[in-house]
């Protein structure tokens, strides 16, 4: 009936962007300009990103030398050994912690644990990764500071930096062993092996890198974090010598010395060389993230298609 | 190949031309010629693999939605090139639509589902309502939903949400309808229905459908085409290509010995 | 063992709740009115009213900045840019959620502030006075206040949300996309009439988690919010938030412990909110999945989450 009105093979049909008028044109120019406009939302959101590091470099440095990151910080002067060696510690602390409870419960989820105890403590695990950093920091505070009656030590900014942790690692080593096909494990049970056999000799090897992953994300955060540690670490100018001792970090001399009158303009400098070494400590764990993911994802691809 | 303007006799719905698909690192499609012919049902058979899907979606430009597809060679819908840089996709796809293996309802009414082609063009909402029933009507679906219209499609049964998806196709009034194994998730009796639908419909529009099938395209075409690792073996009239077919090729494969 | 999270977290709760004995500040504390007077702490009023606007200003706006800007983001890698430069853009924007939130915070407090006072804030005052909230008074106390805030806010949490929406736009299935392809849509079409309505529950989750994040940033939004707890009268006055208050008075609750219980009932109250928010963007997911799959799209793993 109506493909007969017209007949096929008389004149041509309104195919081309010239023929057609009204609403249809209007929506083929509008599919023409979106493409152009949406990404213009990438500069808004990357020049800040390149700001940010032009600044933070500019300020940083011009007075940035071997001495920045071997002496430290006195009075007006010196440089950010303490800090970079109080971060070292907090952050290596943090880490054992969150790899061992994190690894070891993402372990029991993904394994172990009966269907409703895993949903449970994945939802518990993203709650977590929620709860606000500084709301970390007062807990850390009330219990590790006052209650056990230590003071501020490193020890404590550690404990708590390591729970900040936590969440990511437990939920990629979940992530990352749930998501071994199931195949594998069929065909290693069929073959004669014990599930601690499967769990240890294939599906760990399997999810290794997504785990170790998730860990570098997870000190990549733990690094830039302040809010936990102010309140737990305290502070303290000299190098430390012992875990029940307060320490400076790279965060908290940020935190401290930006607000300082011009008179102490050295102080400010000091926190700019500090914001500077953080961008390239993160900027390095991104690289490796990428490296690693890549790598591995290219070794393990038939896998996972 | 410059074909643009060129008249397509009559009856000659599609006139494909020497048509090459080619991926990153393969061709796909090799050198394929073949008319489709006006208001019949062409099949499209071959081992999987062969390029069948491939093909119909090189009829309507969807192959340009898969990135690194590169198409050579033409497409004339009638005496129109519609590979030229100044058609619209759009338009084409309008003109020539596509109903997939699967059925792909989207997860809103059953009215707004049929409705979506048309609210894009801002049609009228008298006509939306009368095209909608029309086209229910024409997939043969109206009697099983016309009280559920306002229904998620997505409740409905496989094979009704395949005639709704039917429905949708046809509610923008295209010439040519390409279906892609249509009831290949489909139980018999709902493939029986979807074929029914498919003889009525080819009263009025030119169906061309790819299937794994080889009694699916016994039963529900007129037209055959084999294809076999990306090239057109052959191709004509069903009864002729599986009684008499001319190819050792298409006799193996009709006759089951192998695919 | 897999109970291990919520024994951390059931842990903070019940610190907390400890740490707070519950001691109500009667009906005064669910006021707009706060006045800490070190000398005579009895006659001080402890009202959260002030915080609370101003962290559901500050993260509120973010929020509609950020989602809008995410989404174009996302749609752009989705749907329209080819897998080179998106890809490049993508690590681009991954790199933003590496930046340290101090790191932020210098940079709005001493790069920004300046330029916000001088060019931003005059601009947007002529050309948006009519709206509410863009034509009052300068802050009084250089430039640092919400608007810096909700900048800063704005551009924290976009690589997080812009992650999570992309993920929940290309878990459309293909098919789908097709079909609305083959029906004649354009490909804004398609992105706006079957992608969205498709992953609406992904991106709602997207931006809930977004808004959690940005409720619960201290240190960035206490660098530059200016910390004045009178109410704001317009979007250029200093203000202060919740999470932002906690940080900057912990020092000064050593020495008074009314002070110190205070905090923590707005530790509470922040840990509720935030809490609430996450578990509805749990829900709204379903595939009890959001956490990891931030990480893994932040680490570029997006397409094995999606098996």
């Amino acid at each position: 009936m109506t493909a007969g009105a017209e007949g096929l093979g008389e004149e041509a049909p309104a195919l081309t962007y010239a023929s057609v008028s009204g609403r249809t044109r209007r929506r083929l120019i509008f599919d023409r300009f979106i493409p152009w406009l949406l990404p213009l939302a990438f500069v808004v959101v990357l020049f800040p990103l390149f700001d940010m590091i032009f600044w933070v470099a500019q300020k940083a440095v011009p007075t940035f030398t071997l001495a920045t990151l071997t002496e430290t910080q006195v009075g007006f002067g010196g440089g950010l050994y303490s800090m970079i060696l109080g971060t070292l510690v907090l952050i290596a602390i943090g880490t054992a912690i969150a790899t061992g409870i994190g690894m070891a419960a993402g372990f029991y989820t993904a394994e172990y644990a009966p269907r409703p105890v895993a949903t449970f403590g994945r939802l518990a695990g993203n709650i977590l990764a929620g709860v606000p950093a500084i709301v970390l920091g007062y807990f850390g505070y009330y219990l590790l500071v006052l209650y056990t009656n230590w003071g501020f030590t490193t020890l404590a900014g550690g404990i708590v930096l390591g729970i900040f942790m936590t969440p990511y690692v437990y939920r990629t080593t979940d992530l990352a062993l749930t998501s071994v096909p199931p195949t594998q494990r069929e065909a290693a049970l069929a073959m004669g092996a014990r599930p601690r056999q499967y769990l240890l000799r294939i599906a760990f090897p399997i999810a290794l890198p997504t785990v170790l992953t998730g860990i570098f994300f997870a000190m990549a955060l733990g690094l830039g974090e302040a809010a936990p540690i102010v309140y737990t670490a305290g502070w303290s100018s000299t190098p430390i010598t012992g875990l029940m001792q307060p320490t400076s970090f790279l965060t908290g001399a940020i935190w401290l010395f930006y607000d300082l009158p011009p008179s102490e303009g050295t102080l400010l400098t000091l926190a700019f060389q500090a914001a500077f070494l953080l961008i390239l400590i993160v900027l390095g764990l991104n690289v490796i993230v990428q490296l690693l993911s890549d790598r591995f994802r290219r070794r393990l691809q038939g896998l996972f298609e | 190949m410059s074909a643009e303007g060129v008249p397509t006799p009559n009856g000659v719905a599609l006139r494909v031309r020497h048509l090459y698909v080619r991926a990153r690192d393969r061709t796909i499609l090799t050198d394929i010629s073949i008319d489709i012919p006006d208001k019949e049902v062409t099949a499209v058979i071959g081992p999987s693999g062969c390029g069948k899907t491939t093909f119909i979606r090189s009829l309507n430009r969807m192959t340009e939605t898969t990135q690194g597809l590169t198409v050579q060679g033409s497409v004339l819908y009638r005496g129109q090139e519609i590979y030229s840089p100044s058609v619209a996709p759009v338009l084409v796809r309008q003109r020539i639509g596509m109903v997939f293996q699967r059925p792909t309802v989207f997860p809103i009414s059953v009215y707004e589902n049929v409705a979506f082609g048309l609210r894009l063009e801002h049609q009228p909402e008298d006509r939306i309502e009368q095209e909608v029933q029309h086209s229910l009507v024409r997939a043969g679906v109206w009697e099983e939903v016309k009280n559920d219209l306002d229904r998620p499609a997505l409740s409905l049964s496989g094979g009704q949400q395949q005639r709704i998806c039917i429905a949708r196709a046809l509610a923008v009034r295209p010439r040519i309808l390409l279906m892609d194994e249509p009831t290949a998730s489909l139980d018999p009796v709902s493939t029986q229905r979807v074929e029914a639908t498919l003889e009525e419909l080819s009263q009025e529009i030119s169906i061309v459908m790819v299937t794994h099938s080889i009694a699916q395209a016994a039963r529900a075409s007129t037209r055959t085409a084999y294809l076999y690792q990306g090239r057109l073996i052959e191709e004509g009239s069903t009864e002729e290509l599986f009684e008499r077919p001319k190819q050792k090729l298409t006799e193996e494969y009709v006759t089951g010995r192998f695919g | 063992m897999a109970l291990l999270p919520f024994l951390i977290l059931a842990l903070i709760t019940g610190v907390l709740l400890n740490a707070s004995a519950l001691r109500n500040f009667g009906w005064s504390f669910w006021s707009f009115s706060y006045n800490f007077l070190p000398q005579t702490p009895d006659q001080s009023s402890w009202g959260i009213g002030v915080f609370v606007l101003g962290t559901a200003l500050t993260a509120g706006l973010a929020i509609v900045f950020a989602t809008l800007l995410s989404l174009a983001l996302a749609v752009s890698v989705v749907v329209y840019l080819p897998s080179g430069p998106s890809r490049v853009l993508n690590m681009l924007t991954n790199l933003l959620a590496g930046i340290p939130s101090v790191v932020y915070g210098i940079w709005g407090f001493v790069i920004l502030a300046p330029y916000f006072g001088i060019t931003v804030e005059p601009t947007l005052r002529s050309f948006l006075f009519w709206l509410p909230g863009f034509g009052g008074p300068a802050s009084a106390i250089g430039s640092w206040g919400i608007l810096l805030a909700v900048f800063l806010l704005t551009i924290m949490i976009i690589p997080l949300t812009t992650a999570l929406m992309r993920s929940a736009l290309q878990s459309v299935p293909r098919d789908l996309v097709d079909s609305a392809v083959a029906l004649g849509a354009t490909r804004w079409e398609v992105a706006r009439r079957v992608r969205f309505r498709v992953a609406r529950r992904g991106l709602s989750s997207a931006v809930l988690l977004g808004l959690g994040r940005a409720l619960g940033e201290s240190v960035a939004v206490a660098m530059v919010i200016g910390g004045v707890t009178s109410l704001p009268v317009s979007l250029y006055s200093a203000s202060t938030s919740l999470p932002s208050f906690i940080f900057f008075q912990l020092d000064s609750a050593f020495t008074y412990p009314d002070l110190l219980v205070l905090l923590v009932e707005f530790a509470l109250v922040l840990l509720i909110i935030t809490m609430v928010v996450n578990i509805i963007a749990q829900r709204l997911t379903q595939t009890e999945l959001a956490t990891a799959t931030t990480v893994g799209t932040l680490v570029g793993r997006e397409g094995e989450l999606e098996r």
